[in-house]
């Protein structure tokens, strides 16, 4: 009990705490039967992986977890959500039968073999890390190494607004619409 | 930073900024013509950029021989599509501009694909082509009630985005053991690594986006899908140009790892199953473009033939055998775009006494059956012999067997396609197809291709064994 109080105890049950959010919020955005459950349930499971980062000492990378995930994404998806009023009808039937036994099973054997070559590898020790992860490489990193991602990927975006905008007008529209952008 | 170096993409980009601003009228004409006009400047800038060589963007931008190859293809491909697909009527009109908006953006990220040297740069840029590919399949026209594009673009968009994510996790696994995202840095440590499980597992997962681009089974199933719901320009494009950036990206990622055993292994299966996959389910396919979708599944197998022998030669021959693919394809596409009159899609009957209807494009269509088919003097048989001979030294031969068996085996679905064509009397359309200039300047351009390839491979496997060296 008294190991429970000191620092590394605490911690270690703040990261069980953390890890249970991920794997219990995961599990409800895949069984939940409605959508908008699912997404709160994918929103508590990124407020875990934002507590994972936190761990891994990267605490910038745990706000914008929380600040673009939780919140911009997560918010989105609601939106989506709300506006397309998908009617509340029961999920499709579950596989079952051998189609089941074969997912199961080649779940599993990923599974496995994810765990063991992660096991079995000799990962780099932290203390031989390339950099801080402060917000100094990382704006450093932004305007040099990777600048021109960083101006690539609003290309992405615009593409995206466009296609969904382009795309989505004609599901709503009942004459020939016009698009604009 | 010499301008000069990233002058194509440069060009691509303020074509697509014109698109862009076209498309808030509803000209879709002119958006066309801009689209044309940037496709030609970019093939233009990188044909004559060919020799250029420098790093940009602090080491993630590479230009060499080996990119700019790939850039003047890809651009002479975008070209003409834009050229052969017209006014692109089995396209939705009101979203014509953002069509071709998609289709120059989508150019432009394959083209900074084939030059990215860090795999943060490789990613956006492939998110960048496969979005807007995405977006291209369902924008068809609902004119004849079709619906399967939009089946199509769900389906190529969910396998997709499930391949992108198995990338990144591969990603994720090598950035963790060596802790750089520029390739040149991994290419330094990873050979020590290479023992290291999660090394291979990286690897293969990265891998499997560019095999899930050339759909090499088993990351096929959305080929035959996305081939028959695509409209034919969008087919036409989806089938030879994301291919070209597919291979260029594949030899990159092999060139990173010390060829083992077990990778090559797996890598001779997948070939053989594409190949006696697509084969087999080409065969009975009355579909023109789902037939194409499936001949793709057993090419990609045999490009894998050169990737798997893990030596310079062999990646040669493959670049080779992809340029082959690309006119081939081209070539063929080209003719079924302007048989359909309105966009729909093409049964093989549907070609029935074509040489009467216009006898260039029954001539194109046949020279590119005979040429896919591997029979020579075409481009296909110099490429398909070269890689079986090149796995042959390197040692499989039993795969060798079975891709020559294929080749075989492939002889019949193309050939009844030739059959149709020149012997069969027209059915229900009997009136000549009319055939616009330029679409007549590419086909003489394909076909001259076609034969030069396949008679002069040296030239170009030259060219490709160069550019290889420079960059690696």
């Amino acid at each position: 009990m008294n190991q429970l109080l000191t620092a590394q105890g605490l911690g270690g049950v703040v990261f069980l705490a953390v890890s249970a959010a991920v794997v219990i919020g995961a599990l409800i955005a895949v069984n939940s039967k409605r959508l908008i459950r699912a997404v709160t349930g994918l929103c508590l499971c990124l407020i875990g992986v934002a507590g994972l980062y936190y761990f891994l000492n990267s605490p910038f990378l745990a706000l914008m977890e929380i600040l673009i995930y939780v919140g911009a994404v997560g918010v989105s998806i609601a939106f989506a959500v709300m506006l397309a009023e998908p009617r509340q009808e029961e999920k499709g039937t579950r596989a079952t039968g051998l189609g089941a036994l074969f997912g199961f099973i080649g779940g599993a054997l990923l599974t496995w073999g994810l765990i063991k070559a992660g096991l079995s590898t000799h990962w780099q020790r932290a203390a031989e890390k390339i950099n801080d992860g402060s917000m100094l490489q990382l704006g450093k990193s932004l305007l040099t190494t990777y600048g021109m991602v960083f101006e690539l990927i609003s290309l992405v975006l615009l593409i995206a607004i466009i296609g969904s905008l382009a795309l989505g007008k004609r599901g709503r529209s009942n004459g020939p619409g016009k698009i604009s952008g | 930073m010499n301008i000069m170096l990233f002058a194509p993409e440069l060009f691509l980009l303020l074509g697509a900024l014109i698109v862009f601003l076209l498309s808030l009228s509803d000209d879709h004409n002119s958006a066309r013509n801009v689209a044309l006009a940037a496709g030609f400047g970019a093939l233009i800038l990188s044909a004559s950029g060919v020799n250029l060589s420098g790093m940009m963007f602090g080491g993630a931008y590479s230009v060499d021989l080996f990119s700019q190859l790939f850039k003047t293809m890809i651009t002479a491909g975008m070209t003409a599509v834009l050229i052969f697909g017209g006014r692109h009527q089995g396209i939705e009109k009101r979203v014509r501009p953002e069509y071709y908006l998609c289709l120059i953006l989508s150019t432009l990220g394959l083209m900074m694909l084939v030059s990215s040297v860090d795999l943060v740069a490789i990613f956006v840029s492939l998110e960048l082509s496969s979005f807007s590919l995405y977006l291209m399949l369902p924008m068809r026209s609902t004119e004849h009630g079709l619906r399967i594009q939009m089946e199509a673009g769900i389906k190529y968009m969910l396998f997709g985005v499930m391949a992108t994510g198995i990338m990144l996790f591969g990603m994720s696994y090598i950035f963790g053991l060596t802790g750089s995202t520029s390739l040149t840095a991994i290419t330094a440590k990873l050979p020590a690594l290479i023992h290291e499980p999660a090394a291979v597992v990286g690897i293969v997962m990265i891998l499997c986006v560019f095999m899930f681009k050339l759909a090499i089974f088993p990351f096929h199933f959305w080929v035959s899908d996305a081939y028959e719901g695509g409209a034919n320009e969008t087919t036409a494009f989806l089938a030879t140009v994301p291919k070209l950036a597919g291979v260029a990206m594949l030899i990159r990622i092999v060139n990173l790892i010390n060829p083992s055993e077990a990778i090559i292994n797996f890598m001779a299966i997948l070939a053989v199953c594409s190949m006696f996959y697509g084969n087999l389910c080409a065969l009975r396919q009355t579909d023109f473009k789902r037939m194409m979708g499936f001949s793709a599944v057993a090419h990609a197998g045999f490009v894998l033939l050169g990737i798997l022998t893990f030596k310079e030669a062999g990646y040669a021959t493959s670049i080779y055998y992809i340029l082959g693919y690309l006119v081939m394809n081209l070539a063929c596409f080209m003719v079924i775009c302007k048989v359909s009159k309105s966009g729909e899609n093409v049964p093989i009957a549907g070609l029935a006494g074509l040489y009467k209807r216009s006898p260039l494009l029954a001539f194109t269509m046949g020279l590119s059956m005979f040429a896919l088919a591997g029979i020579p003097p075409f481009a296909g048989f110099m490429g398909e012999f070269l890689l079986l001979a090149g796995a042959m030294q390197a040692g499989h031969l039993t795969v060798v067997i079975l891709g020559a068996l294929n080749a075989a085996i492939a002889i019949y679905y193309y050939l009844s396609v030739v059959k149709v064509t020149y012997c069969n009397e027209p059915e229900v359309d009997t009136e000549p197809i009319r055939v616009d200039i330029g679409t007549k300047a590419v086909s003489l351009v394909l076909i001259s291709a076609i034969i030069f390839i396949g008679i002069y491979p040296a030239a170009l496997l030259d060219m490709a064994s160069t550019a290889l060296r420079l960059a690696f």
